[in-house]
């Protein structure tokens, strides 16, 4: 099914908590792109299963409220009921896919049907709109179903973590680095002479004015909106996520401009509004804050350290980054596990793993956005040397074991 | 030819047969049964003996990849798993009703094992249930004096446990060039 058209929006009714769960997974995997599940209010179709006493009741209540929209019965049985569409247990996908099928036609009939009500009454009473309308049901209809094709739907909690789930880490190679990331034309990142320089202020970029932005959002427990001349970005502290409905690509550009005075003046965080907040967003737009923040600060650094660092003393890991959700940039994982033994300095790093000093600076400017990484305070710390590390008795298995899994990469 | 092994257990219900069956090269044997006791009350069918998948590696080298049965009446199995393995993968549910006492018991039993090698922790259903987080079981862990990798798992993709994995041998030995 392909999931770049618009899925059915369906409401399930009579299913205990985990037949709930069940059906929601199976409508986001075999039946990906072709129904997505959605609070009552904002459903076009139901789904009901009756072979449990709560499901019958609950069709039966529903019926007789004649609801224009198409009804879907689960049931070990046959049930010839006006105007439902059953499907036969236990659910066969081409069965299923078949079903949620007729019923987008009927609600797009529905629609066009409730449209062409409309706009006769339109065109009696108001001449300019009839301009507009032009008195064609097929031309009112067709915004609508544009409009579902950008698949705003979806409040439902549940799904949104569904989503967020499968943003699914990112490995990237030396190779694709440097494009991905970006580099800050006169400077030479990986030149030890030029490393004083190798720093940036995230302050003075997207990342600072979102790091604030989440720092407030969080303390206050409010959904909040970063204001900034651009598109806003809205914060649901609650749910960990964030909704920016921009390009990847608009996202990295921006995120490497250093904002001047001009830009700076027009940022703002401001409360969003009840309204504002329970609209319905677009779901590939929406970001775990971390991985958002994350990929924020490797896009203002550029392959430099933050300027709070001193390039000379020990930085610290308080613990391994959340991998499988972050963008994990090259030897990002070794470098992970080599400052997790213990603080060493940012060129040590790069020293010891025998990588450009450009990997151990952006690892370190991401982990430090979300306050995994420091610098080392104590005394004793900068006075003991980090152990040495020691090879593994088994490295060249180990080294055979990792070739295979970064080619297995899904 | 050596063989070798990374063991994968958990509590029952935690996806240690899905990951095993994500970056297995061969359909994995599987050793499930239909659930009769407590274990009912999670999922229809559940592993009584052990899974069993394996890599290919360059050289015709095979690793072995060994899931324990989630039941504790089966533990007498685990030190006979876990000898010769090169790390351990602890997969917990968070949806289950303490994961944080699944994640003591099963640190504590391999500790010796973990000490000798190491060991990387997949949090899986976290879409299901967001609480804990991950950085609450970092706290929990460095109250145990450990810092291992904590990643949150969907143990269905294959570079979520592939990832898991890799840290786990960036652990054992962060000079490893893959």
């Amino acid at each position: 099914m392909d999931k770049n058209k618009s899925p059915l929006k369906v409401a399930l009714h009579g299913m205990d908590g985990r037949s709930y769960k069940m059906m929601t997974m199976y409508l986001q995997g075999p039946c990906k792109g072709a129904a997505m599940v959605v609070n009552e209010n904002n459903a076009e179709c139901d789904i009901f299963d009756v072979d449990v006493v709560k499901g019958q009741k609950s069709l039966a209540e529903y019926l007789e409220k004649k609801s224009q929209r198409p009804i879907i019965v689960l049931s070990l049985n046959d049930h010839k009921l006006e105007n439902v569409l059953t499907v036969r247990k236990p659910v066969k996908t081409d069965d299923m896919l078949s079903v949620l099928s007729k019923a987008k036609e009927l609600t797009y009939a529905n629609i066009k049907e409730a449209v062409s009500q409309v706009a006769p009454s339109l065109n009696r009473n108001d001449n300019a709109v009839q301009a507009s309308v032009t008195g064609k049901a097929e031309n009112i209809a067709e915004p609508v179903q544009e409009e579902q094709k950008l698949k705003k739907f979806v409040l439902n909690t549940d799904e949104q973590k569904k989503t967020s789930k499968h943003q699914a880490a990112m490995q990237l190679n030396e190779k694709g680095f440097g494009a991905f990331i970006g580099s800050v034309p006169g400077i030479d990142v990986n030149d030890h002479k030029q490393f004083d320089k190798a720093h940036y202020n995230p302050k003075e970029y997207f990342q600072g004015y979102v790091d604030s932005a989440f720092k407030v959002s969080r303390a206050k427990g409010q959904i909040r909106q970063l204001n900034s001349g651009w598109n806003p970005l809205i914060i649901f502290p609650q749910s960990d996520e964030v909704w920016l409905d921009v390009d990847e690509s608009q996202l990295r550009a921006f995120s490497g401009l250093a904002i001047n005075n001009t830009l700076g003046s027009k940022m703002s965080i401001t409360p969003l509004s009840q309204e504002a907040s329970a609209m319905e967003r677009t779901l590939e737009r929406f970001y775990s804050m971390d991985a958002f923040l994350w990929k924020v600060a490797c896009w203002a650094s550029k392959g430099r350290y933050p300027v709070n660092i001193d390039i000379n003393q020990p930085v610290y890991l308080r613990n391994w980054p959340n991998f499988t959700r972050l963008l994990v940039t090259p030897h990002a994982m070794r470098i992970a596990a080599l400052l997790i033994q213990g603080p060493r300095t940012l060129a040590n790093v790069a020293e010891v793993l025998n990588i450009k000093p450009q990997y151990v600076f952006v690892f370190i400017s991401a982990a430090c956005s979300l306050g995994l990484a420091g610098q080392v305070k104590r005394e004793a710390d900068v006075l003991v040397q980090s152990p040495e590390i020691k090879s593994n008795k088994n490295q060249g298995l180990l080294s055979r074991i990792l070739s295979v899994l970064r080619g297995k990469k899904a | 030819m050596s063989q070798y092994k990374i063991i994968f257990t958990g509590p029952v219900g935690a996806g240690k047969t899905t990951a095993i069956n994500s970056i297995s090269d061969l359909p994995p044997i599987k050793t499930d049964a239909s659930a009769s006791d407590m274990t009912k009350f999670r999922k229809a069918s559940t592993t009584v003996a052990m899974d069993y998948g394996v890599m290919n590696l360059p050289g015709g080298e095979k690793l072995h990849l060994y899931g324990t049965p989630g039941q504790e009446r089966f533990d007498f199995m685990w030190d006979i798993l876990v000898t010769g393995g090169i790390g351990l993968v602890l997969l917990l549910d968070n949806t289950r009703a303490d994961p944080f006492q699944d994640m003591r018991f099963f640190l504590d039993t391999f500790d010796k094992f973990i000490a000798d090698t190491t060991v990387a922790v997949g949090v899986t259903q976290m879409d299901l249930s967001g609480k804990p987080t991950i950085d609450d079981y970092h706290i929990q862990l460095h109250g145990m004096g450990l810092k291992p990798p904590v990643f949150a798992v969907d143990a269905r993709v294959k570079s979520d446990v592939s990832l898991l994995i890799q840290a786990l041998l960036y652990s054992l030995d962060p000079g490893l060039e893959g």
